[in-house]
């Protein structure tokens, strides 16, 4: 399963990094998952921007919905997966459990 | 430039009972090392900023920041708590060790941004948080987080 996931948060400043890095930790550890890229919107702009081949290879989108994400219509076509910042941190590997069940 | 941390903003064994009372603590420390212009300021500046969302991200951590005139040099004051107090943390779990932020506001680019962005990833990893919870000096806090802020914080200031 390739992931690609897009974080952000009100702030900017916190809650987009460790959602980023908990679901990257999550995607890293778990048997089912081939490759994991996360861009992050926030205060200080994008960074690790997904690029078209990125988004193309996915089999999954995950995109925070706790503010609107920028670009999101590169996403069209792929199966989305909308949860909140603090979800990811709490329960990564949950999800990432759950959606490798579903995409098998 | 300064450093962004010292052993002189750290303080292992914090006894309060409020978010205030590690606000106050560690805004003292600030000023003792010439970080500040004005503590008063710089603090209020810390609790409006609490004000519109915890700081608390979990893990029994919490992140509290300002950024104002009152500071003339970017830091991270650090607090071990000697009892856990409620942070109203995204995880609803009480707070015993925190990380406050001081930054200028006239700070260049967006280093304090990327500091936090970099502070806030490595908490992400649980033997990072369980080596810095069990760190039992100030060196050993600085060397652990260390990496972590210089990688980073490559503007001038």
């Amino acid at each position: 399963m390739k992931i690609i996931a897009v974080t952000a948060c009100p702030s900017g400043v916190a809650h987009t990094y460790m959602a980023a890095e908990s679901l990257k930790v999550a995607a890293d550890e778990s048997k089912a998952c081939e490759s994991c890229f996360v861009e992050t919107q926030g205060q200080i702009g994008i960074e690790d921007a997904l690029s078209p081949a990125q988004i193309h290879d996915a089999d999954v989108v995950i995109l925070t919905n706790d503010i609107g994400i920028k670009n999101e219509e590169r996403f069209k076509g792929k199966p989305v997966l909308r949860v909140h910042a603090s979800d990811l941190i709490k329960k990564s590997p949950i999800i990432v459990e759950k959606l490798a069940q579903k995409l098998a | 430039m300064t450093e962004v941390l010292s052993k002189a903003i750290i303080d292992l064994n914090v006894v309060a009972k409020t978010k205030e009372d590690v606000f106050s603590r560690l805004t003292t420390l600030l000023d003792h090392d010439g970080r500040l212009n004005d503590p008063a300021v710089y603090m209020q500046n810390v609790a409006d900023r609490e004000a519109l969302t915890t700081t608390g991200i979990g893990f029994g951590i919490a992140i509290p920041h300002g950024k104002t005139d009152a500071v003339k040099s970017v830091s991270v004051a650090i607090a071990k708590l000697e009892q856990p107090i409620d942070w109203e943390a995204m995880d609803g779990k009480p707070v015993d060790m925190v990380f406050q932020l001081a930054v200028p506001a006239a700070s260049q680019g967006d280093a304090h941004l990327k500091l936090l962005a970099a502070l806030s990833r490595q908490l992400i990893h649980a033997d990072f948080r369980s080596k810095i919870k069990q760190a039992t000096s100030e060196d050993e806090v600085i060397a652990l987080i260390g990496n972590t802020i210089n990688q980073t914080l490559e503007v001038p200031s």
